[in-house]
């Protein structure tokens, strides 16, 4: 019995000390102590700062707040909590000036029912400081703005990406306000849609598209703390549209190129034909006249 | 009016006139060549979430790309010097509307690679150097000028594709994206029908004369001795079957060539480090603090200044004080990127990327502007499509293994500034190098001609050699002794190549 005590003060212990050097210390999860303790300490200059911190689990989080103070400091300020922008009860307590700054502390035990966003408040005489910290599951990555487009017919891979790999992914259509989850098991009417979910990225690949597949689709990365979200639009499309653009673009340097060679033609058949009607050796001075008449036009260009 | 002159290409560029046309089919050609490839990577993320491929496997497409329109170089080169410009442009057109097109359907990465890299990439090369080739026949007097606005084609295409090709994403995926820019890049085939071959004067109807049209009609002419405007009409039928010959593969003398060797060494050393900046402009922006939209207006700023350096180039460099001298002004251009990247380390804060950003898009706009020109003043007009061949199949190895190097330098020392030393260094030497290099050129070339001129002077053969000069002076009296320095150099040149040639047949 002892000896469990000693193990977990020792253990308390080294948590701690490992958590003065540190701004974060993210001990790895042991099941039978309790929630580990994550520690994040902004000190904040100027009136306002926002923090995120990503968590993957339940956990408790101890959230340290520093304030430099404004110009008067006075020795003794106000301080208390927020949660999503309401004050906590029973969080009010007098902030001593430290080494010219105003510390403020709290551990919260965070699960998936309370995350959101905590704030610390110092209320000076004139103006006060606040630190937001959001706390919430890690957000996707790189997610696309633009909707994917594709083709009746054709394949089609959405890709989802997170900034850690969660526990795993949930796929849903949305349509409307209702989400549904796509199921990729043996439901024949799913049969065409596959997941392929390794670690960081999920893909949910559609064979076959056709047009009542296009929409919103969402992609949860389930944590143990909670699931975050990302929404990729699909637009389905049939050939003919690009289709339009393409032979109207053909027709016109169809028609450019047949214009131009028939000019070109034209002109020197005209040549030829003036050409004809004279002696060889006026004909060599008369097509030398044309390029003469160039060259004249030209010299005369010259000389400008 | 003076007859005709000796320059082999059959009959004077005009320097005018259907030129301007000429430049427009040119201008969009080029455009087309350069921004396709790069203006790509805006689908690059669709792709790969289609196929499920990582980033580098999607970016092979765009390398492929590159790759082939560089290496096709000698191929288009052959293909222009028998063909002429006209029907390889258009080819060219068909080959990379065709490739976009079938890469709207492909089912695999590979089919990418295949139809968009490889039959794209040589489309493109099919455009890339006949387009260059044909506005040195077309312009001499104004060829610098001429090929700085054909060569702003590149940005300014960049420019409208990228917004383009983002719009089209949004709107039809990349499938159908792909299926409208097949359409789209046929307009190049409107571009080759614009480029009208230079007709020579009209042959009599013998059998050699059949030949000659048959050939190019640019080339045609250039099998003669240069004096084909005086003998005209008695042109051996044997010769000119043998000078046919020779004329259909690609010009390979072109590597004995003095200018031409120290253009290629200078350019190879050069291209290592020319692209690095440009890929790494914005990460380095983003490494440095900046936010995405800033960093990427500073693409924006680099590209708008080389949109405008490049015409304004091409327009200093036609100039009666620079023209002559288009050499120093090309290393200039080279050596001026290298100092460039050499301080851009120093700047301060995002004012000083936006510097550096507007110097190296105006150092960038002169170099491109110029490439071409120098080459041409090079190794000259009948030449001309061989070289730019050669020299860029030469040229595709150190700008394709440019940005993986400076990647490299990035990743081994975490840190841009080596990088950016690395490329300054490999600029600024190759400008120093070709600064000296033509010197020596210059000095020799005025020799040459000097010793040339006495020659002609001295010995007084038929028709031939009298007729040179008087009729280059009589051209020379409308254009300014700057002018006549430029057509004797380009005359000499291929009496000197014709001289190679017909000591070969």
């Amino acid at each position: 019995m002892s000896s469990t005590l000693i193990h977990s003060l020792w253990f308390l212990l080294v948590l701690f000390s490992r958590g003065i050097d540190t701004t974060e210390t993210p001990p790895p999860l042991v099941p039978d102590d309790p929630p580990a303790l994550l520690e994040k300490s902004v000190v904040l200059k100027g009136d306002s700062h926002v923090e995120n911190v990503e968590l993957l689990e339940p956990i408790k989080v101890k959230l340290d707040c520093t304030w430099t103070g404004n110009k008067t400091k006075l020795p003794n300020i106000t301080g208390y909590w927020k949660k999503d922008g309401i004050e906590i009860d029973n969080t009010q307590v007098r902030v001593q000036l430290e080494n010219e700054r105003y510390n403020l502390k709290k551990v919260f035990s965070i699960n998936k029912d309370n995350l959101g966003d905590y704030s610390c408040v110092f209320v000076g005489s004139q103006d006060g400081a606040k630190i937001d910290f959001h706390l919430a599951a890690p957000k996707m990555s790189d997610m696309r703005d633009k909707p994917v487009v594709s083709y009746v017919g054709d394949s089609v891979v959405i890709d989802c990406k997170s900034k850690k790999p969660p526990v795993y992914w949930l796929w849903y259509k949305v349509n409307g306000t209702e989400k549904e989850l796509i199921d990729t098991g043996a439901n024949s009417s799913r049969h065409r849609m596959h997941v392929n979910a390794e670690g960081y990225h999920s893909k949910l690949t559609v064979l076959l598209v056709n047009e009542s597949d296009a929409g919103i689709y969402s992609c949860s990365a389930v944590f143990h703390i909670g699931a975050s979200e990302g929404h990729v639009e699909l637009r389905v499309i049939t050939f003919i549209e690009p289709l339009k653009p393409f032979l109207a673009i053909l027709v016109e340097v169809v028609v450019l190129v047949f214009l131009i060679l028939l000019c070109e033609k034209r002109n020197s058949r005209k040549q030829n034909h003036s050409g004809n009607e004279n002696q060889s050796a006026q004909t060599s001075k008369l097509a030398q006249g044309e390029n003469g008449m160039e060259e004249s036009s030209t010299i005369r260009q010259r000389k400008m | 009016m003076a007859p005709v002159t000796g320059t082999s290409l059959g009959s004077p560029p005009p320097d005018g006139g259907w030129g301007w046309a000429v430049l427009l089919a040119a201008f969009i050609s080029i455009g087309f060549s350069y921004a396709l490839p790069k203006s790509l990577t805006i689908y690059f993320k669709d792709i790969r979430e289609y196929f499920s491929v990582s980033y580098s496997e999607i970016a092979w497409m765009s390398s492929i790309m590159l790759a082939a329109m560089y290496a096709g170089g000698p191929v288009s080169s052959i293909l222009v010097n028998r063909y002429g410009s006209r029907p390889v442009v258009m080819v060219g057109g068909l080959m990379v509307g065709i490739a976009m097109t079938t890469a709207s359907f492909s089912r695999s990465i590979m089919h990418l690679y295949l139809c968009v890299g490889v039959i794209g990439g040589f489309g493109l090369a099919f455009n890339l150097q006949p387009s260059l080739a044909i506005i040195g026949k077309y312009f001499l007097i104004k060829r610098p000028m001429a090929n700085g606005l054909a060569m702003a084609g590149s940005p300014v295409f960049l420019s409208a594709l990228a917004p383009l090709n983002q719009f089209l994403s949004d709107h039809f995926g990349w499938r159908g994206s792909f299926l409208i820019l097949g359409a789209l890049l046929l307009n190049c085939c409107v571009a080759g029908a614009l480029m009208r071959p230079i007709r020579a004067k009209k042959k009599p109807s013998t059998t050699s004369s059949a030949i000659s049209e048959g050939a190019t009609p640019e080339k045609g002419s250039g099998d003669s001795p240069p004096s084909s405007s005086l003998r005209g009409e008695h042109i051996e039928p044997q010769k000119r079957a043998c000078a046919d010959e020779m004329s259909s593969f690609i010009d390979l003398s072109v590597f004995k060539h003095r200018g031409f060797l120290i253009y290629l060494v200078g350019n190879v050393f050069m291209f290592f480090g020319f692209f690095a900046p440009v890929v790494f402009l914005a990460p380095y922006a983003k490494h440095r603090g900046t936010d995405e939209y800033p960093a990427a207006l500073l693409l924006s700023i680099f590209a708008l200044a080389d949109m405008f350096a490049r015409p304004g180039t091409g327009l200093i460099a036609n100039t009666k004080w620079i023209r002559p001298r288009i050499q120093y002004l090309f290393s200039f251009a080279v050596a001026s990127n290298g100092v460039c990247h050499l301080l851009c380390p120093l700047s301060t804060g995002y004012a000083g990327l936006v510097v550096y950003a507007v110097f190296f898009g105006v150092a960038f706009g002169m170099v491109c502007s110029l490439m071409f020109e120098v080459l041409n003043d090079l190794v000259g007009a009948r030449r001309f499509s061989s070289a730019v061949g050669l020299v860029t199949i030469i040229e595709c190895g150190p700008i394709l293994l440019g940005p993986p190097i400076s990647g490299t330098l990035v990743d081994m020392f975490m840190d841009y500034k080596y990088m950016y030393y690395a490329c300054g260094f490999m600029m600024l030497l190759p400008g120093i190098f070709l600064f000296i290099m033509n010197y020596f050129n210059y000095q020799r070339l005025d020799q040459e001609e000097k010793l040339r001129q006495s020659q002609a002077e001295a010995e007084p053969k038929q028709g031939q050699a009298e007729a040179e000069p008087r009729q280059t002076k009589a051209e020379a009296e409308d254009m300014g002794a700057v002018d006549m320095g430029v057509i004797k150099r380009s005359v000499a040149e291929d009496v000197e190549g014709e001289s190679e040639m017909s000591q070969e047949v």
